[in-house]
This record gives C-alpha cells, sequence and structure tokens, in this order.
C-alpha cells in the first residue's frame, strides 16, 4: 500500500512513499470464544483486515448420539436427543416421536399432540430469546440481554411447570406425553394432567413476550451501532443458501418462506393462524428481524393452542413394551434452528438398528466458510452470531 | 411426513404433476425403483449413476435443498446392538435426502455400495452443501468420495484408526463397564396393558 503525499498533512511537502508489508497471517479463533455458542474454531487466513479461506474445526462437542442410539431402546433415546440442541431440548423430541410412533401405527391423541404443540413453540420463544440476548452482545450493547433472559427464564418455568425439566424434559413418550409431575411411569394412578393454573399462566406469559419483543424492537432496532453491523453484512443468496441446505430462520432470512409447519402434520399446526416472516437482502439484519418476528408468531400460536385445547387422554394405547416395527422412516420439522430430522431404520427390535440425526445446525454452519470469505475480521463474529448454532446441534 | 405416500396409499395422495406419487415420478426420473419405506419417498439407483441421479433430482425434479447425506451398515453379526432378524449381504446402503423448498417434497435416494473398500462419486459440484455431510460418512463409515477436495476428519482426531458407525466398530464405554441400567430393571407388571 502506498501513501500519497498529500494524505500525510503533517508532513506537507515532505516524499513520503512507505509500502507495508501485509503477508497473510493465520488467525485462530477458539475453541474457546464467547460467541462461538460451544467449542467451534475458525482457522482463517488474514490479509490485512480481511478473511479468507476461513476453515471451521468442529467436533469438540461430539458425543456419537447415533452409535449410543444403536445401543438404547426407543424409550431411551429421548434422554439423549434432549441434548442435540439443548437451547430448545423439548422441540428435538418431536421428529424422533413421531418417527417411531408413524412405524408403530400410533396416533398420539389430541391433547397429547396440542400439548407437544405448545411446548414446541416455547421451546422456540425461548431459543429466539437466547439468540436476541446474545447476539446484540455479540455486536457489544449488553442491555437487551436482560430483557431477553428475564423472558426466558418465565418460559422455561412454564416448561418446567409442565414437564419437570428446564432444558432437558424428556416428555414425550411414545404416543402421547408423559402423564405430568408426580406419576411415575409404572405408577398405576389415575392419569395427571397439565398443572392447575398452567393454561392461565401461559397466557399471561404469551402477553409478557409480546410486550418484552416490542422493548427488544426499540432497543436494538433503532440503534444505529447495531444497524451499521448488520445491514449488508453476511449477504447469503437464496440459491447458495438452499444448496448448502441452510434451513430455518436463516433460510427464511434470504426470502424463502420455506416453513416445515406448514407443509407437513407432524403436529397440528394447519389450525392455526400464523404468518411465516421472510427477510429481503439476506443480511445479518434480517436474520435478527425474522427470529424477533418468530417469537411473535410463536406467542400468538401458543394462545391459539391454549384457548382451543382439547380434552381427552394424553397417551394412547402402547404396548408396555415398546417394539417398533421394521421399517425406514424420515420425519422432520421445524425446530427453532431449521429442519430437525430422524432417518429410523428399525429391524423389530426395542432400538432402532440406525439413527440417522440431521440436525439444522450442522448444515447451516457448513456456510460459514462460503460466508466468511472475504469479510472483515470484525464482521466474523457479526455474521457467525447471526446464524445462530449450538455446537451440540452441530456436533451430535 | 412428507407428502408423499408409501405403497399402500400412493394412488392419488400427492396433487402436484400428474397424479402419480412422488416416489414414482422421482423414480422414473432417475431410472430407479422405489423402494419401501413409511411416509417416506426413497428410491435406488445404482451407484455408477450417483451424481447423475442427484443432478436429475436437482434440475428436473426441483430438488434443490440439500438436506442430508449418511449410510447405513447393513451387516450380520453386530458389535453393538441387536443382530438383524434376517442374515443380509454385507454392504453399505448410501442415503441422500434432497427436498424442494415450496411444498416440502423430499425423497431420500439410496444406492448400494460394497461392503469392501467402498467408493462413490462425491456429490459436492451439485450440491455444495455435501461437503461436510461427505466428510462425516467418510469417517465414520470408511467410505470414498472420489472429488472431494478435503477428505479429512470432521469430529474425530487426524490419525483416528477405526471408522466409529461400524456395526464392527465396538462401543467402548460398553466394553469398559456393561451398561448400568441391566442392575436395576423393574420387573414388568404381568398384565401388559397399556399405559
Amino acid at each position: 500500500m502506498t501513501i500519497a503525499p498529500e494524505m500525510v498533512r503533517n508532513l506537507a511537502g515532505a516524499a513520503v512513499s512507505v509500502e507495508l508489508e501485509t503477508p497473510d497471517m493465520t488467525l485462530n479463533i477458539g475453541p474457546q470464544h464467547p460467541s462461538t455458542h460451544g467449542v467451534l474454531r475458525l482457522v482463517a487466513k488474514v490479509d490485512g483486515e480481511r478473511a479468507f479461506d476461513v476453515q471451521p474445526v468442529i467436533g469438540y462437542m461430539h458425543r456419537g448420539y447415533e452409535k449410543l442410539s444403536e445401543v438404547r431402546t426407543y424409550p431411551q433415546i429421548t434422554a439423549l436427543i434432549n441434548r442435540i440442541d439443548w437451547v430448545s431440548g423439548y422441540a428435538n423430541e418431536i421428529p424422533f416421536m413421531v418417527a417411531a410412533e408413524r412405524l408403530m401405527g400410533v396416533e398420539p391423541p389430541e391433547r397429547a399432540q396440542f400439548i407437544r404443540l405448545i411446548l414446541t413453540e416455547m421451546a422456540r420463544i425461548s431459543s429466539h430469546l437466547v439468540f436476541q440476548a446474545s447476539y446484540p452482545l455479540e455486536l457489544g450493547a449488553a442491555t437487551p440481554l436482560f430483557f431477553a433472559l428475564r423472558e426466558r427464564e418465565r418460559v422455561l418455568d412454564l416448561i418446567e411447570m409442565v414437564t419437570g425439566g428446564r432444558f432437558h424434559p424428556n416428555f414425550n413418550r411414545i404416543g402421547g406425553v408423559k402423564p405430568a409431575v408426580g406419576a411415575g411411569p409404572t405408577t398405576r394412578k389415575t392419569i395427571q394432567d397439565l398443572p392447575a393454573g398452567f393454561l392461565a399462566e401461559t397466557r399471561d406469559a404469551m402477553d409478557r413476550v409480546l410486550s418484552t419483543a416490542d422493548q427488544l424492537e426499540d432497543l436494538v432496532a433503532g440503534n444505529e451501532i447495531v444497524l451499521a453491523r448488520t445491514k449488508g453484512i453476511g449477504i447469503l443468496p437464496p440459491e447458495v443458501a438452499i444448496a448448502y441446505g441452510v434451513s430455518g430462520p436463516n433460510l427464511r432470512a434470504s426470502g424463502v418462506g420455506f416453513d416445515l409447519r406448514n407443509v407437513s402434520d407432524y403436529l397440528p399446526y394447519h389450525l392455526f393462524d400464523f404468518v411465516v416472516p421472510t427477510g429481503g437482502a439476506g443480511d445479518c439484519w434480517d436474520r435478527w428481524w425474522v427470529r424477533l418476528e418468530e417469537i411473535r408468531q410463536s406467542a400468538s400460536i401458543v394462545r391459539q393452542a391454549v384457548d382451543s385445547i382439547p380434552s381427552g387422554p394424553l397417551q394412547a394405547k402402547v404396548p408396555r413394551i415398546i417394539k417398533v416395527p421394521a421399517g425406514e422412516i424420515y420425519v422432520r420439522a421445524e425446530n427453532p434452528k431449521g429442519e430437525m430430522g430422524y432417518y429410523v431404520v428399525s429391524d423389530g427390535g426395542l432400538g432402532p438398528y440406525r439413527l440417522k440425526i440431521r440436525s439444522a445446525s450442522f448444515s447451516n454452519i457448513s456456510i460459514l466458510r462460503w460466508a466468511l470469505e472475504g469479510a472483515l475480521v470484525p464482521d466474523i463474529i457479526a455474521i457467525m452470531g447471526s446464524l445462530d448454532f449450538v455446537l451440540g446441534d452441530v456436533d451430535r | 411426513m412428507t407428502p408423499s405416500p408409501s405403497d399402500a396409499e400412493m394412488t392419488e395422495a400427492d396433487g402436484a404433476g400428474d397424479g402419480r406419487s412422488l416416489v414414482d415420478r422421482a423414480a422414473d426420473a432417475v431410472g430407479g425403483v422405489a423402494l419401501q419405506a413409511v411416509d417416506t419417498a426413497k428410491v435406488g439407483v445404482s451407484s455408477d449413476r450417483w451424481t447423475e441421479t442427484l443432478r436429475i433430482a436437482r434440475d428436473e425434479l426441483g430438488l434443490g435443498f440439500f438436506s442430508w447425506l449418511s449410510a447405513t451398515h447393513w451387516a450380520n453379526d453386530p458389535q453393538v446392538g441387536d443382530a438383524l432378524s434376517q442374515e443380509v449381504t454385507e454392504r453399505f446402503e448410501l442415503l441422500c435426502a434432497v427436498s424442494d423448498v415450496t411444498g416440502g417434497e423430499l425423497v431420500v435416494f439410496a444406492t448400494d455400495l460394497a461392503a469392501t473398500d467402498p467408493t462413490v462419486d462425491s456429490l459436492i459440484e451439485i450440491y455444495p452443501g455435501a461437503d461436510w455431510h461427505e466428510r462425516e460418512a467418510r469417517e465414520m463409515f470408511g467410505i470414498t468420495f472420489v472429488g472431494h477436495p478435503r477428505p479429512e476428519n470432521l469430529y474425530l482426531p487426524n490419525g483416528f484408526v477405526g471408522n466409529p458407525l461400524l456395526k464392527s466398530f465396538p462401543l467402548l464405554s460398553r466394553e469398559v463397564k456393561p451398561w448400568p441400567g441391566d442392575v436395576d430393571v423393574e420387573e414388568m407388571p404381568a398384565d401388559g396393558g397399556g399405559a
């Protein structure tokens, strides 16, 4: 780089010509870094302020769930899959349960499906609130974190009220949901139901979630620094996102209005009115905005579901010892982070012969190398954070 | 889950196209066979037509969304899990699921690979998203993807010996200590009725 003499005002008149050497430097980021949502390592080549050939290094959270599933029974596997994406543990259970149920030809009762749907949407709200907390923090704004996490705590309280667990509810059973707190799986009691007051408290909580979403929008959306850090940064064109298998809010931010809740019937979403927010530019800003809007939509779905939940049993009739007939099935669901699916190969035994876990974050961050090519070093964090991944969901 | 029906109900469940089911349309387009799966369109092709198949899927069937790629190791006498109820020819079944992003049609393409030295062409030119999935299948099953630019381990440390998802690969934690759940199994109630 050459500095023109007229640029150097203090040395006006002096002949200055400095050639700065900027050889490629290898920059290692992680595996321990607050913005990596777990343990992700990036190895970037840096030329001046720009990064090239960024290689994500994953595997620090690899727990081998696909292998472990081969020695577990179907009911035991829910305890594992809760821990894939621990920010929305409940939502992970649904596609696996539906896969096993469809192989068995079991249909969970309507009330159980509504409870699953309500809790799934709560998991989505809580996952997106974590994003609303952490993403501004990664850009340098600490305040939204307190608003978002306060509300998330209330949502987690509700999940805990029903399931007994905040993060790893392990609440679904093949054919329905576990009779709530107090009744063990072999306890012969009258099947218990949702805890008293849950529906009313949920209505209140959803009102608060909606007002918190407004507060977050006020706090973040008008902030010039946030706008400067996110608008036009990390643009993912829709055709690239699709070819890489990027799904969920990241795909919708690129303008593709694809939502598995609308096109598949793993839960009765067709009974509810909601819109699928999409972005226009596919930049970091759109990804932030889509997730904020999805919080509002999910709160609306939960309110509709709470108002229309039918009464009835929580569990379909299933044998005490779950054996899943031989067959293969792939069931996918719209998880907070995107498409989560399970390919189950059953040989008729107590556990699957093979379980392929398709997690959203794995495909979502496989695009990092493409997205970070030529990005400014400070934008690495902005782009990475906007993809909202969890390393447990990447490595499984 | 996908709008594609299983064999039993494949006549009119799919409204798109000429009224034939997704699995039939896909099998015809790629010159493969419809395979048995529940609520899932699964199409088998031969491994020498693997890349051609996925190219047709993307360009003619509109399945541009790369969902996942993995494999099933069909083997007798597994080290982990229960043995299969019937003898099988040992082989790998490579699976690749692709979808559209409008109606949510998803097709799982499958091809059989030999048990020893399984090799297949890489899909990375057709679907860049196949990159990590193929690396995962490579280290977990030992499948070689010809044309993959970075055939390196994704999860395991470099130099790791073995392919963990092979049925012949023991689950080391169970070798060290048997499943602790074995000791506290409750007796099941005798009637076997529902919960």
